[in-house]
């Protein structure tokens, strides 16, 4: 479960991500975080995992305060969340699998980790996480050789090497065509459903959003302004998050 | 782990892991170059734990010379004689990066390919090649100290020389890496090469050509110590000196000037340098990892 | 000209009077140059004076003693000896002080000015420096050589490869960040693959800078061709010495040649 109060996040060049936002999701919900870009989403997934500070209120993620908490113990909190970003974060002149491995380095001592000796367990689990994604045969190819979509599910294999109660996911379609957006997204919902793995999707196409999300959250200027299901979210509704009327480039293009 | 509890949906067979050979084969190779590099370079390995010995006894004797009264004697002359050597080193530095900036300008025009004949390109990057090859050493033993006798005027004269190697070097490639649009539009307009080499050519490449003069001060600052060895005068003179005496105390105020000064000129130069590049497309780094011999 | 005529010109824009910081650079430079000048006692008369001193070298230059190559290969063999344990030790230490040296990878400021300073420290010394002192520690020969431009070496290689982590893609950080990597496991995973073309090309180079001061550092004691040069030098066996600095000039061009292709490869 996750449990904002009251959170403000304040950045260091005074812009206020989050205003005085609380919420509450219960465990292995599926919610799509809406918003224009500059709306706080992005704030709000990156507050929960701890990469951005809360200033004010308290935020509690599978019961552990993260507001506030050291660097040591972020590390802990993070290592059960996984994260999923726009522009996937692979480090592209490794292998899949040691990128995968990113997953689970929280676990490994640096002794072996500086080595890059993987135990077999370590790589079974990783296996498993590329299995999850369809892409195993990959395991052993340089990241850098993989299609945008084949990274993207490289990246969701990493998330869930990490073994997480909760997965992240910041844009995680917006680089990718269409086609390939509907087969990440179906990823991330067939794992949510699998897995019971809470997950927080932002996203700006309102078609993919009333598809795939349980729960539609609406952001703007760093406040919720809409909370409800999917089917409640029609384009009245958008049009107020978005606070102007809707155009084509809100739709997934090749759908609409 | 847990991963394994959760049923994964259908197993797929696994993919090989490729093979190490490649790597494993480059690092064997790569130890044994070390390890012969060890033997053949007839070090007398066993004088090793000297370093450690030896090391903090004139590391003491260095120190107990810095905290001395400097104005007491000797120290106070050990002070005077290196501010006085490291500001000949200094000079030295500076008219040789003059001499080298100026000999450099027309060298890389005549090496740069978009401006000069093929073979008049070719030829003047031999030339540059040599230079840069050639330490400044070499320069002032074979040339320079029999014309104009030991002394810094000699060493500013091999810096000046060994500058134009780089220094032409880098100039013919910023040359060639201008943007051809307004030179065509000088030729569109008539203008006489000259101008097109001025207004056009140069301009373009004078902030990126200033930095790197700068940056080659700095190196011959090092480089004129070096000089100073064999006896063109400067803080090279005054250490190797001190280091054929074994005066500990001198030579550990010389270092502490040196390293001082040094680092106060290197950080001028390089507020300078990138003041002059902000704006421009180079980064500093582009200039800092050039091959410049030292 | 055909303008003038119809109506009066409107008003031109002054040229605007050169900035301060101009006017104040040449007039720092010019007199800076003057000073330097004055200080070492500039002059190129000699070279018209004495001329024909500096022509009886050069004529003996001209005429190489080839038969005193034979004598070169040792010393090129040590030569070369020293610049490898050196640039890989060097680079090695350098990496790990590289580490130490960017705020990417250094989450301790206080650490990271320590490094930074101990760094331009380093650099600050010329080689030759180095050399005197390794003389002085553990006398003359490869030994001194190889001290000397290891430490040498650290400095150098921990800057260039602190500069280029500093410019990694920040992407793959945030995502071990994300998962809650440590210190070591984000270096070696995230950042590392990222620098290591660039590194590997970082300590060719500095290979390559070690031959090129082979001379210095043997002129000083620290073993190798230089060492050589300065025997042949002292007893003014100008032939030789000139056999010798050829003989450089071919082992640099192949160096160059053999490092530039190993280069190409990496990138």
């Amino acid at each position: 479960m996750i449990e904002l109060k009251d959170v403000t996040v304040r950045y260091p060049n005074g812009v206020v991500g989050l205003d005085n936002v609380s919420l509450t999701i219960p465990d292995g919900q599926f919610v799509v975080v809406v918003g224009l870009s500059g709306a706080g989403k992005s704030t709000l997934i990156r507050t929960i995992n701890g990469l951005v500070p809360v200033t004010e209120g308290s935020l509690v993620v599978d019961g552990v305060e993260v507001a506030g908490a050291s660097n040591r113990k972020l590390r802990d909190v993070r290592s059960s969340i996984g994260m999923i970003f726009q522009s996937f974060n692979l480090v592209k002149r490794t292998s899949v699998m040691n990128n995968v491995m990113m997953g689970q380095m929280h676990g490994i001592p640096a002794y072996r980790s500086l080595f890059g000796a993987w135990t077999a367990e370590e790589k079974e689990i990783a296996f498993q996480s590329l299995e999850r994604v369809g892409i195993v045969e990959k395991a052993w190819t340089r990241a850098s050789q993989l299609s945008g979509g084949q990274q993207q599910r490289v990246a969701i294999a990493r998330a869930l090497a990490q073994d997480p109660k909760v997965m992240l996911a910041d844009e995680p379609v917006a680089s990718l065509d269409p086609p390939t957006a509907q087969m990440v997204m179906k990823d991330l919902q067939r794992i949510n459903r699998d897995l019971s793995i809470t997950t927080l999707v932002n996203l700006h196409f309102l078609d993919l959003a009333r598809q795939f999300g349980d729960r539609v959250i609406g952001m703007r200027a760093g406040k919720v302004v809409f909370d409800g299901t999917g089917a409640e979210a029609d384009d009245s509704v958008f049009e107020d998050i978005y606070g102007r009327s809707l155009t084509a480039d809100d739709v997934l293009p090749g759908k609409a | 782990m847990s991963a394994e509890t959760k049923a994964a949906p259908t197993k797929t067979p696994r993919p090989q892991e490729p093979g190490k050979a490649r790597a494993t084969i480059g690092a064997i190779v790569l130890v044994l170059l070390v390890i012969g590099g060890g033997y053949f370079s007839n070090a007398d390995w066993s004088k090793f734990p000297d370093v450690f010995t030896e090391g903090w006894r004139y590391f003491y004797l260095m120190l107990k010379g810095i905290v001395q009264n400097p104005f007491s004697e000797p120290y106070s002359e050990y002070w005077t004689q290196a501010f006085n050597g490291m500001l000949e080193s200094i000079s030295m530095a500076w008219i040789g990066t003059m001499i080298g900036a100026a000999i450099s300008i027309p060298m890389g025009f005549l090496a740069a390919r978009n401006v000069s004949h093929p073979v008049v390109v070719q030829v003047t990057r031999v030339f540059l090649n040599i230079i840069r090859t050639l330490p400044e050493l070499v320069f002032a033993i074979i040339l320079l100290l029999p014309i104009f006798g030991f002394g810094p005027n000699a060493g500013a004269l091999a810096l000046g020389i060994g500058a134009v190697g780089t220094l032409g070097k880098l100039t013919a490639e910023a040359l060639e890496g201008i943007d051809p649009g307004p030179v065509e539009a000088a030729r569109a307009a008539g203008a006489p090469g000259s101008a097109i080499l001025r207004w056009t050519y140069w301009s373009q490449v004078l902030p990126e050509v200033l930095a790197f003069w700068l940056y080659r001060f700095e190196i011959n600052i090092r480089a004129s110590a070096i000089l100073g060895v064999i006896g063109a005068g400067g803080i090279g003179s005054v250490l190797s000196q001190a280091f054929r005496y074994r005066e500990w105390d001198f030579i550990g105020i010389l270092l502490l000037v040196i390293i001082v000064v040094t680092v106060i000129v290197d950080s001028i130069s390089g507020a300078v340098r990138h003041r002059i590049i902000a704006g421009t497309a180079i980064k500093d780094k582009d200039i800092d990892t050039q091959p410049v011999g030292l | 000209m055909t303008v003038a005529s119809a109506a009066p010109a409107p008003a031109r824009p002054r040229k605007p009077a050169p900035s301060r910081v101009l006017i104040g650079g040449l007039v720092a430079v010019a007199a800076i140059t003057a000073w330097a000048a004055w200080e070492i006692d500039f002059e190129l008369t000699s070279l018209f004076e004495n001329f024909s001193n500096g022509w009886v070298v050069v004529e003996q230059f001209l005429h190489p003693n080839w038969s005193y190559l034979g004598n070169a290969g040792t010393a090129w063999m040590e030569t070369i000896s020293i610049a490898i344990v050196a640039s890989f030790f060097g680079v090695a230490v350098g990496l790990v002080f590289a580490y130490m040296a960017s705020q990417v990878t250094n989450r301790s400021t206080k650490l990271y000015r320590v490094t930074k300073w101990f760094l331009s420290v380093l650099r600050s010394l010329p080689d030759i420096a180095y050399v005197l002192i390794f003389v002085a520690l553990v006398g003359v020969g490869s030994l001194a050589g190889i001290l000397a431009l290891f430490i040498f070496n650290i400095g150098i290689a921990a800057k260039l490869t602190a500069e280029t982590i500093d410019a990694v893609e920040p992407g793959p950080l945030e995502a071990a960040d994300a998962s809650g990597s440590g210190t070591f496991a984000r270096a070696r995973w995230a950042v590392q693959p990222q620098i290591l073309p660039n590194f590997l090309s970082y300590a060719l180079y500095i290979f390559e800078l070690n031959i090129r001061s082979s001379v210095v550092i043997g002129y000083a004691g620290g073993g190798g061709i230089g060492q050589l040069i300065q025997v042949q030098f002292a007893r003014f066996n100008y032939e030789n010495v000139s056999a010798i600095v050829i003989s450089m000039f071919v082992v640099v061009l192949i160096i160059d040649q053999v490092s530039q292709y190993l280069r190409r490869r990496l990138v």
